[in-house]
C-alpha cells in the first residue's frame, strides 16, 4: 500500500472555461462576463499561455464549457479551436465536448466545430416553454432550440441538452411538456437540473424579497421521479443523479470527475485536479487576465488532499452514479479501505434503506437513496 | 470617640441619583478633591461597576469638621439594585441611619417604599432626601407629600438637594450629623464585629469588610470567625477613604477592613461575626437571615465545553452573593449545566448579565420557575425547584404555589390597565391608595409564577414605562396546577417542561408546540411535537418528513465546494442535541425558551 502514497492519477481529461456570455442569466453563478467582448483577445492569449506549459498532453476527453464557448464569432472560434488543438492531443476515439447556446448555432459554426474534431455538443436549452425561457432570461425560443439540436445532430451526431425543472411557477404538467418535446429530438444525452438558487445571483435576492417562489418540495420530487420514468421509457438510461444517456453516450468527461480521475483545467474559475491537488483559478475574468499577463499564477485556491480524503471524495461523488461504486477498486486505487473507515456510515445508510449492496464490495443508492444522495455523500465524507 | 461617628447608607430606587449623591458627599467632606473626582473615583467606580461585586456594599469613611469637632461619616453603599431586601438589610445592620433618596420628578417608586419599610424595621433614623431639584420639571412639594402619604415622613424634614449641582449638600451633611444617632458600643468590651462584605485582592487575598459593634481590633491581633470557626492573625487594618488606607486599630462603631492572609474568599462568610481568638469570645451576632430563593432556572453553556468555565464563574459570583445558589443539573436537551436559585427576577437577570459580561459565556436559560410545594398522597410536603421533579398527577394530593403581595405604583391614567392585567394574572386586589394628585399605589396578591412569567414586562408596557413593581412573599396557597411537558416523537424534552395553571395549559402547550415545530429541521422521518399533561396530549404539531436531500448538479469544479458545504452542514448537526432520534439545534431551544408566547 505504501507505494500508493504519492501516486496520483495522471490527468487524461481537460476542462477549458470560456467566460464570455451575451447576457448573465438570473440564476447563474458561474464565472462569467457579459457584454465584455473587448476582453476576448486578451483571454485567448492568456489561456494559451496557461496551457502552453502543459506540453501538449494526450487526453481522452476535452470539455469546453462556460460561459458560452460558441459566443465567439466565427473567426475567433476558428482561432480558439486551433489553439486548443495545438495544446492538447486528443487520443483516438477521444471525446471533445463543446457547450453551446442554441441562438449561437449556425451551420457555419457547427461545421467549423466538426472540422476541428468536436464530436459532442451540449446545448443549454433549459426549456421549450416561452414563459419559462423568459423567466430564466434565456435568449432563444423553442423553435431556435429545436433547429439547433437538429443541426448539431446532423453535423456532429452526439448531442446533449440541459433542461431545468422546478423553475418558479412551473407545474408538473409544464415540465412533462418540456420532457415530451425533448425526447422527440435526436438526442443522445440529457442533463436535468432542479433550479438551484445560488447566493450572489439575482434569483437569490429575488427569492429573498419574496419575488420568486420555488415549487414545493413534493412537486420537485414528483418532477424528478417522472423525469426518470419518462426518460427510461425513451431508452435514456439514468446513470448519474442528473444525467441520462442513450446506450453508450454517457459523458466520459463527467464520468472522469465522478470516478476521481485527474484533469487539467484552464480559464477563469476553472477547477483542476492534478497530482493530488485540487486547485481553482481566480473566478474574476479580469483578475485572471491580469495575473496571466503579469506572469503570476492564476490559481486562487489550492488544496492538497490526503489519501483518505481522496478515498472519501471518490466514494461520496462516485456514489452519485446510479450503478454505484466498486469499493475494492477504490481500495486498490487509493490505498484506503472505505468499507472499513466508513463501515458505520455505510451501515446506517443501508439500515435506513438509502444504500444497497448489489454484489459484494459494491454499494449503490437505492431508489429512495437517489433522493437522499447528499445525506449518503455527507456520511461518506466523514 | 464613637459619639463623633455617623454610620449611614443611602437607599433609593434605581436612577434616583444615589451614586451622584455619594460623589458629592465625598467631595463636600474633602475626602476626594473635585479635581481627582473624575479621574480617580469615577474610574474606580466604573471598574467596580464592571466587576459588579464590591459596588454592592462599598464603604467609605469621610472625616468632616463641624463646629470645632471632627466627625467620621461612614457611608455604607447599598446595592445598586435596592430591591434586594436581603442585600439592603446587610447594609442596614451596620448603620444607625439612612438617607431615603427620592427623585424630585419621578417621586416615590415601588422599591422606595419597600426599602423605607426595611429601614423602619431595623429602627433606623430616616432622613428623607429629595434629589434633582434642579430639574425643570422637579416637583419637590408634591413629592414630599407623596412621601408623607406613602412613608409617613414629615414634609418639613425633607432635605432638598441637587446631587448634580451640589445645591443643598451642606445642609444634608449637617442633617446627617444632627439627626443620625452615634453608634453605641463599648470600645473596651470584647471584640464583636460584623462581616458585611468581602472581596478578593490578587496580592492580599480576601479583604473582609467589617463594622465593629463593640471592642477594638488591632494589627497583629489573633481573631476568630465565630461561625466558620477559623482563626487568623490580623495583618492589616484600615478604612476606605475611598481607597484602602491602613490604620493601627478600629474601634466600636467604626467601619473598615481586615486583611488576614486568607487565601480563599470562600473562607469569609458574609454575616459572620469576628471576635478575639481563644476562649471568652463575644456572642455571635444574629447575622443575616438566610435569603429564600424564590425563582429558579437552569443555566447551560450554549457550547458544552464551557461547562467548567461556567462553574468557575458561578462560584465567583456566589462567593460575593450568598443569596444566589446553584447546583449541577443534567438535561437531555441542553447537556451539563446548573440549576440556579435567585431571590427574584431582577436578581436572576443581574446574575445572568454578570455571567455574560464577566465570563464571556453564552448562556441558554430555561424558563424561570418558582418554588412550588407539593403534598403527595403519603402526606409528605416536597419543595419543587424544577418542573421535571413534579411527580405524576396521580401522586399529588395538593399542589401549592407561592403568592406575593405586589405593589404597583402608577400614574392615575394607567390604573385601569394595570388592574385589568393583574386580574388576568389571577391577582386579588388588596388596596388602592392615592399617593398624590397624579399617582396611586395598587396592591394585589398574585401568584409569584405570574409575576415571574411576564408581569413586569407587561406592566412596563401597559404604563408606557411609568409603572413600577415590587413584591414580597406572602405564603403558599393551593392552586389548580399541572406540569406541562413537551414531547418530541414521544420523548419528553426536559428543558421545556413548565408548571402552569391548568386553565392556561392548552394555550401555552399549543404555543410552545407550534414554536418548536417551526424550529425543528426536517428529518428523514416525520417528527411529532406534542404538549402533554401526564399522559394526556393537549396539542400536536407535525414536522413532515424530508422528501429529498440531493443537489442536482455536480460538475468538476464543484467537488471541493460541495464537500465543504456538506461538511459544514455536518458540523452544524454535531452541535445539535438529540432527543431520541430527533436532532434539535440549540437555537431552537433558545427560540422556544426566550420569548414566552408572543404570538
Amino acid at each position: 500500500m505504501d507505494s500508493l502514497v504519492d501516486v496520483w492519477p495522471t490527468p487524461r481529461a481537460a476542462y477549458l472555461h470560456v467566460p464570455f456570455c451575451r447576457h448573465r442569466c438570473g440564476y447563474c453563478n458561474f464565472s462569467v462576463v457579459a457584454d465584455r467582448d473587448d476582453l476576448i483577445e486578451r483571454y485567448l492569449k492568456a489561456i494559451d499561455k496557461e496551457l502552453r506549459i502543459l506540453g501538449r498532453p494526450v487526453v481522452d476527453t476535452l470539455f469546453v464549457g462556460g460561459g458560452t464557448p460558441t459566443h465567439f464569432d466565427i473567426k475567433t472560434l476558428d482561432r480558439f479551436l486551433g489553439m486548443v488543438g495545438q495544446r492538447f492531443q486528443l487520443a483516438d476515439a477521444g471525446e471533445w465536448t463543446m457547450e453551446a447556446n442554441p441562438e449561437d448555432i449556425t451551420s457555419e459554426k457547427i461545421t467549423l466545430l466538426a472540422e476541428y474534431g468536436v464530436n459532442r455538443i451540449s446545448l443549454g436549452v433549459q426549456s421549450f416553454n416561452p414563459n419559462k425561457l423568459a423567466l430564466l432570461e434565456r435568449g432563444h425560443s423553442a423553435q431556435v432550440a429545436t433547429a439547433a439540436v437538429e443541426l448539431a445532430a446532423e453535423v456532429i451526431g452526439n448531442v446533449s441538452i440541459d433542461l431545468i425543472f422546478a423553475a418558479p411557477g412551473e407545474t408538473l404538467a409544464d415540465w412533462l411538456t418540456d420532457l415530451e418535446l425533448a425526447i422527440q429530438l435526436p438526442l443522445q444525452h440529457l442533463s436535468t437540473y432542479a433550479l438551484t438558487f445560488e447566493k450572489g445571483t439575482r434569483f437569490w435576492s429575488r427569492r429573498e424579497r419574496g419575488d420568486l417562489q420555488s415549487p414545493t418540495e413534493s412537486c420537485e420530487v414528483d418532477m424528478y421521479q417522472r423525469t426518470r420514468q419518462v426518460l427510461a421509457e425513451s431508452l435514456f438510461k439514468h446513470y448519474e443523479i442528473s444525467s441520462f444517456a442513450k446506450s453508450d453516450a454517457r459523458c466520459r468527461h463527467n464520468l472522469a470527475y465522478w470516478q476521481g480521475c485527474g484533469w487539467y483545467a484552464a480559464g477563469p474559475g476553472a477547477a483542476r485536479f492534478v497530482e493530488g491537488k485540487r486547485e481553482v483559478n481566480h473566478r474574476s475574468t479580469t483578475t485572471y487576465l491580469r495575473r496571466m499577463e503579469s506572469g503570476q499564477c492564476p490559481t486562487a485556491e489550492t488544496e492538497k488532499i490526503t489519501r483518505e480524503q481522496y478515498a472519501r471524495e471518490r466514494a461520496a461523488f462516485g456514489v452519485r452514479m446510479i450503478d454505484g461504486i466498486d469499493l475494492d477498486v477504490l481500495t486498490s486505487e487509493t490505498g484506503i479501505s472505505i468499507a472499513e473507515i466508513c463501515s458505520d456510515s455505510i451501515g446506517l445508510s443501508i439500515s435506513e434503506g438509502l444504500v444497497e449492496v448489489p454484489s459484494p464490495h459494491w454499494i449503490k443508492l437505492s431508489e429512495r437513496g437517489i433522493l437522499f444522495a447528499d445525506t449518503v455523500a455527507s456520511r461518506l465524507l466523514g | 470617640m464613637s459619639e463623633n461617628i455617623r454610620n449611614f447608607c443611602i437607599i433609593a430606587h434605581i436612577d434616583h441619583g444615589k451614586s451622584t449623591l455619594a460623589d458629592r458627599l465625598l467631595e463636600h467632606t474633602g475626602t476626594v478633591a473635585r479635581r481627582e473626582m473624575k479621574e480617580q473615583l469615577l474610574d474606580d467606580l466604573e471598574l467596580e461597576r464592571q466587576r459588579g461585586i464590591t459596588i454592592k456594599a462599598r464603604a467609605v469613611a469621610m472625616d468632616f469638621k463641624l463646629g470645632g469637632k471632627t466627625y467620621e461619616l461612614n457611608l455604607i453603599d447599598t446595592p445598586g439594585h435596592v430591591d434586594f431586601q436581603y442585600e439592603v438589610s446587610r447594609s442596614l445592620v451596620c448603620c444607625e441611619g439612612v438617607l431615603l433618596l427620592v427623585d424630585a420628578f419621578q417621586g416615590v417608586e415601588a422599591q422606595t417604599v419597600a426599602n423605607a419599610y426595611a429601614a423602619m424595621e431595623h429602627e433606623l433614623q430616616i432622613i428623607p432626601v429629595i434629589n434633582k431639584i434642579d430639574l425643570t420639571h422637579a416637583r419637590p412639594d408634591e413629592v414630599a407629600e407623596e412621601m408623607m402619604n406613602s412613608l409617613g415622613t414629615d414634609p418639613d424634614e425633607c432635605v432638598r438637594v441637587s446631587a448634580k449641582t451640589g445645591e443643598g449638600i451642606e445642609s444634608l451633611v449637617e442633617a446627617i450629623i444632627a439627626h443620625i444617632p452615634a453608634p453605641t458600643g463599648d470600645a473596651d468590651a470584647i471584640l464583636q464585629a460584623m462581616v458585611f462584605d468581602s472581596n478578593y485582592d490578587d496580592y492580599r487575598g480576601a479583604i473582609t469588610y467589617v463594622r465593629i459593634m463593640q471592642g477594638t481590633v488591632r494589627t497583629g491581633q489573633k481573631i476568630q470567625f465565630l461561625r466558620a470557626g477559623t482563626q487568623h492573625e490580623v495583618v492589616e487594618i484600615g478604612r476606605f477613604v475611598p481607597h484602602r488606607e491602613s490604620c493601627a486599630e478600629l474601634k466600636a462603631g467604626q467601619v473598615g477592613y481586615l486583611i488576614c492572609n486568607i487565601k480563599s474568599i470562600g473562607d469569609v462568610h458574609i454575616g459572620d461575626t469576628i471576635s478575639r481568638a481563644g476562649s471568652g469570645a463575644a456572642e455571635p451576632l444574629p447575622g443575616y437571615a438566610r435569603p429564600k430563593r424564590m425563582v429558579y432556572c437552569g443555566l447551560f453553556p450554549s457550547d458544552g465545553q464551557d461547562f467548567s468555565e461556567l462553574r468557575d464563574a458561578l462560584e465567583r459570583l456566589a462567593v460575593n452573593d450568598p443569596s444566589f445558589e446553584f447546583e449541577p443539573e443534567t438535561s437531555d436537551a441542553l447537556g451539563f449545566g446548573f440549576r440556579c436559585g435567585f431571590l427574584g427576577l431582577l436578581h436572576m437577570e443581574i446574575i445572568q448579565q454578570r455571567l455574560e459580561n464577566e465570563s464571556d459565556i453564552d448562556l441558554v436559560q430555561t424558563a424561570p420557575n418558582v418554588t412550588y410545594e407539593i403534598v403527595n398522597k403519603r402526606g409528605e410536603t416536597i419543595s419543587i425547584h424544577k418542573p421535571q421533579d413534579v411527580p405524576d398527577p396521580g401522586d399529588i394530593e395538593e399542589f401549592r404555589q407561592p403568592i406575593v403581595r405586589c405593589s404597583v405604583i402608577v400614574p392615575n391614567d394607567f390604573i385601569g390597565a394595570v388592574m385589568k392585567l393583574c386580574q388576568e394574572r389571577r391577582g386579588i386586589q388588596q388596596s388602592q391608595e392615592y399617593l398624590g394628585a397624579q399617582r396611586a399605589m395598587i396592591t394585589y396578591h398574585i401568584p409569584l409564577a405570574e409575576v415571574v412569567y411576564d408581569l413586569h414586562d407587561k406592566i412596563k408596557s401597559c404604563t408606557r414605562g411609568y409603572g413600577t413593581l415590587d413584591y414580597e412573599m406572602v405564603g403558599y396557597e393551593a392552586a389548580d396546577l399541572c406540569r406541562l411537558d413537551i414531547m418530541v416523537n414521544g420523548n419528553r424534552v426536559d428543558a421545556l417542561s413548565v408548571v402552569c395553571n391548568r386553565a392556561d395549559a392548552d394555550r401555552r402547550g399549543r404555543a410552545v408546540a407550534k414554536k418548536l415545530k417551526a424550529e425543528i429541521e426536517r428529518h428523514m422521518f416525520e417528527v411529532a411535537v406534542q404538549a402533554a399533561i401526564g399522559s394526556r396530549v393537549i396539542a400536536r404539531e407535525t414536522v413532515p418528513a424530508m422528501r429529498k436531500n440531493v443537489t442536482a448538479k455536480c460538475y468538476g469544479g464543484d467537488i471541493t465546494r460541495k464537500r465543504k458545504l456538506l461538511q459544514k452542514q455536518k458540523e452544524g448537526k454535531k452541535r445539535m442535541k438529540a432527543i431520541g432520534n430527533v436532532e434539535i439545534s440549540q437555537k431552537a431551544f433558545m427560540a422556544v425558551l426566550s420569548d414566552n408566547e408572543q404570538d
